[in-house]
């Protein structure tokens, strides 16, 4: 390899990195979390093997059998030669003894029992950490243990001498296991679910309106601010640039001093009859309005400035000579603008797709998907399910299915736009150099 | 060469053996400890949560410093999530990151995944419920903070959450203060239920004595106020001999219905689920709402911030009224509870739970019930003069307490309440009528819940 590839490579490797980083590793494990059920009950890094009321509630129903389950259910504490030996070895030999003479062959119902028992004791351990930790080892049962690995746990199953039938070891140990394991099922009720339709739809709505408003209003402010005086232009431009630049919080506080009930629009529209409401959640319909025109602002900012320079770009003798063949400004927009623009209008078109698809500070901030979920698109009913709801219960696996599915549209979208859009013969080599 | 190295092993052996000595001698000496505590839920009213582990710190300090241990413990406090959903992914992910505080101060609710999950331990494995002061918490509040027969927190606080009154309105509207006085019996007995409050409240909007939408004015955030009305139309939570969570669809849609009557009778406002809740505070406090709903800690903040000087003068407090014949009135209450992560350091964890411990202590506790206004966890409480002497405490604790309910900790528990307050909300605003709202609730509870779940 020559040196100088190797300048190039190094050039790269920041955006490769970044790539990775930021790209490549979160989808793919987007793609695994999405095929388990992980959540906040199961963990993120593996479980433990616990049979609890709850295990026996569930292998109950699952029809386990009744003797079993009546084994695993019993919770006996009995004072017996292999616990005294292991009190000895863990707590000193007067404790063993003096146990032994008082409780030796005995059995406790639970272990506040057996504890209350101990604690009678002369050479009782003096923390209650220790005096459980000695009840401990009296348990006859497994019940509510908490093994950390599987081998331990049937270990622990060995020790209390049942005699398990066939298969029924594996399905003990599936009960018992409290961590997330692999499921297709985030898929299916993904499609069961009535809220992930109505999130589908609100996202194409969302992208087709916002998408819609950032493209017309971005080429009308650059097409309107290139025929302004210069001094007049850059003015316009700095103040509807000022969406992008403000911190999201403080522009969409702006948007709900602007709507509230007792905000600037109700107060100034009383006069004229109209009953202050709520502008930008009292239907549906506004509080769609809201979230195209929150987001279409902020999008048609970069549409200017993209489209600005593009138009600058024209030659300007081309416009000079449309001027002596008669054209009208309508006609110069329509002719010689516009096809000139077909680039930056694709750029913008693609890069806004993908950025709304995944999109959803703004309407976090200034709806939080309402009113009754009317504009929860995909990606913030993606963040609530997985990261963020006031039950705490968070579905890590589910949400992650949900973000997958945005992955694969961004894809396919990427894709379409660049056929549409004849990607390839913008890149081509100009003509001239053929 | 070889000289050299080995004289270079030797002295860095020696070293590495002076270095351990210390340091194996220091921590006989003397044991610093830094324990975190994070609170959820919590404002300056509830600084106790955090304060008295802070004060248990102290006590426990010289209870080793007396057995001849010295014991350092450095309490780090965090409080200031911007509301439950984030404090909960806060501990959630920290846990997961390994990173957990050693004591979490969260909804009783949160027991149940996080001991599935591992990332807290059961307490009883480190204190002793049969000594004080834990041996005084009332019963039913230990079971509320067991999950799988195990007790697994501390009860931090009770609470329950009253229906309120503005009795001035209600003077305007033709009620005596006689009347107003027998009110809490009467919802009580069931005689007074939410079509009266309906009835009074429309009354109310009508004579133009509160503004339109302030005829009953609820809660504007989720939270377990809500189901307190499903169970007031006859919803019963978790079916007690399977376990199950339980979707009665009756009483689901007439709980949604009656939020839907009030908001068409102009009692609600169709926007006010999301009412920022400095600006709800304030419209309560200073009589705009005929009728709302909230919780016995808002008191602290009625006659606080919000200026309220005389609280029983302007405001009566009830059950939540039945809402049809097969409910009844009832009221929720949520303790929150200490909790204790797993860590790493055994020690650590055991320090912890001494903390809470005593932090559990009725004088602490006291503190924490008064400045915040919530209710005793334990009898002797009622011996403590500075508890006993607060009527807030007393009335509450009698009119409330004996009727309250907790919600079930089970591992779904969580998502049941999401879905039915994301049905709720669907109805409240419009966008599907209650009969939708519940059909669509079914669905996607049977796909979330799947066989954790019972429709009746």
């Amino acid at each position: 390899m020559r040196r100088s590839h190797l300048l190039g490579l190094g050039f790269m490797t920041p955006a490769i990195l970044l790539t990775l980083a930021l790209f490549i590793i979160p989808v793919v494990l987007t793609g695994v979390f999405s095929f388990t059920n992980m959540s906040t009950s199961t963990g993120i890094t593996g479980g433990a093997y616990e049979i609890n009321p709850r295990s026996i509630r569930l292998m109950k129903d699952a029809g386990l059998r009744e003797g079993l389950i009546g084994d695993l259910e019993e919770n006996l504490y009995k004072i017996d030669a292999a616990g005294l030996a292991q009190v000895e070895k863990d707590f000193g030999k007067k404790l063993a003894e003096e146990m032994k003479g008082a409780y030796d062959g005995q059995t406790f119902k639970d272990r506040r029992e057996l504890v209350r028992a101990i604690k009678d004791l002369k050479s009782r351990p003096r923390s209650s950490r220790d005096l459980n930790k000695a009840a401990d080892l009296f348990q006859k049962s497994i019940l509510n243990v908490r093994y950390d690995d599987e081998s331990a746990f049937l270990n622990g199953l060995g020790n209390l001498g049942i005699t398990l039938q066939d298969g029924e070891q594996a399905e003990l140990t599936r009960f018992a296991y409290t961590g997330w394991v692999w499921t297709t099922e985030n898929f299916s009720n993904m499609a069961a679910m009535p809220s992930t339709y109505r999130a589908a739809f609100n996202t194409v709505l969302y992208i087709a309106f916002t998408l819609t408003f950032n493209i017309v209003f971005g080429v009308f402010l650059a097409v309107a601010t290139f025929y302004l005086p210069s001094a007049a232009a850059s003015t316009f431009r700095t103040i509807w640039f000022l969406p992008r630049i403000l911190p999201h919080v403080l522009y969409v506080i702006l948007w709900k001093w602007f709507t509230w009930d007792t905000g600037f629009l109700s107060q100034v529209l009383e006069p004229f009859g109209v009953a202050p409401r709520n502008w930008m959640m009292d239907t549906e319909i506004n509080a769609w309005v809201s979230i195209v025109l929150i987001n279409g602002f902020v999008g048609a900012s970069l549409g200017m400035i993209l489209f600005s320079s593009a138009i600058k770009a024209i030659p300007s003798s081309m416009l000079y000579a449309s001027e002596v063949d008669g054209a009208s400004r309508l006609q110069q927009v329509r002719y010689i603008i516009l096809p000139q623009l077909r680039w930056p209008i694709m750029f913008t078109s693609i890069y806004q797709t993908l950025s709304l698809l995944t999109s959803f500070d703004y309407i976090y901030l200034a709806t939080d998907g309402g009113p009754g979920s009317s504009t929860t698109v995909w990606a913030l009913y993606a963040f609530k399910t997985a990261l963020n709801n006031y039950g705490g219960n968070l579905q890590y696996g589910f949400g992650a299915a949900l973000a997958l599915v945005l992955v694969g549209i961004g894809i396919l979208a990427s894709v379409l736009y660049l056929r549409l859009f004849d990607f390839k013969s913008m890149n081509a080599a100009p003509r001239i150099e053929q | 060469m070889t000289i050299l190295s080995a004289k270079l092993r030797q002295s860095t052996a020696a070293a590495v053996l002076a270095l351990t000595a210390t340091a194996v001698s220091g921590a006989a000496l003397a044991k610093d400890l830094t324990i975190t505590v994070w609170s959820g839920g919590t404002n300056e009213t509830e600084s106790y949560r955090i304060e008295n582990i802070a004060i248990a710190a102290d006590l426990l300090e010289r209870e080793y410093a007396l057995r001849g241990e010295e014991l350092n413990i450095k309490v780090e406090g965090k409080y200031d999530f911007a509301g439950w959903a984030e404090f909960k992914q806060a501990v959630t992910l920290a846990a997961e990151a390994g990173t957990a505080p050693n004591i979490v101060v969260s909804s009783h609710l949160d027991l149940a995944p996080w001991s599935q999950a591992g990332l807290i331990v059961p307490i009883e494995d480190y204190v002793d419920l049969d000594a004080w002061p834990l041996n005084d918490i009332y019963e039913n509040l230990i079971d509320i903070t067991s999950y799988n027969g195990q007790v697994v927190g501390l009860p931090q606080d009770a609470e329950s959450r009253p229906f309120f009154f503005w009795r001035e309105t209600y003077k305007k509207i033709g009620y005596t203060d006689e009347q107003l006085d027998e009110l809490p019996a009467k919802i009580q007995s069931g005689e007074y239920t939410l079509k009266n409050v309906f009835e009074d409240a429309k009354k109310a909007v009508d004579m133009e004595i509160v503004e339109k939408g302030y005829g009953f004015y609820p809660r504007p955030s989720n939270g377990p106020d809500y189901a307190q009305f499903y169970q007031s139309f006859g919803g019963t939570l978790m079916d007690k001999d399977s376990g199950k969570l339980v979707l009665d669809k009756k009483a689901m849609t007439e709980f949604y219905q009656f939020f839907v009557d009030c908001v068409n009778a102009g009692l609600t406002r169709k926007n006010h689920l999301g009412t920022d809740w400095n600006q709800w505070y304030n419209e309560v406090a200073t009589g705009k709402a005929a009728t709302w709903h909230g919780g016995t800690w808002h008191y602290a903040r009625y006659t606080g911030k919000e200026g309220l000087s005389d609280f029983f003068g302007n405001i009566q407090f009830s059950l939540i009224p039945a809402g049809n014949a097969e409910g009844h009135a009832n009221t929720i209450t949520q303790p929150l509870a200490y909790m204790i992560t797993k860590q790493n350091d055994e020690e650590a964890v055991e320090v912890a739970a001494q903390l809470v411990k005593i932090a559990s202590e009725p004088r602490l506790n006291s503190y924490h019930a008064i400045k915040s206004s919530h209710l005793g966890i334990s009898r002797q409480q009622s011996n403590v003069e500075f508890y006993a002497n607060d009527r807030w405490a007393a009335e509450a604790t009698e009119r409330l307490l004996p009727f309250a309910n907790a919600q079930p900790n089970h591992l779904k528990y969580g998502q049941f309440s999401e879905l039915m307050y994301k049905g709720l909300e669907t109805a409240w605003t419009g966008t599907k009528s209650a009969e939708d709202a519940v059909a669509e609730v079914e669905v996607e509870m049977k796909a979330a819940l799947g066989d954790d779940l019972i429709v009746r």
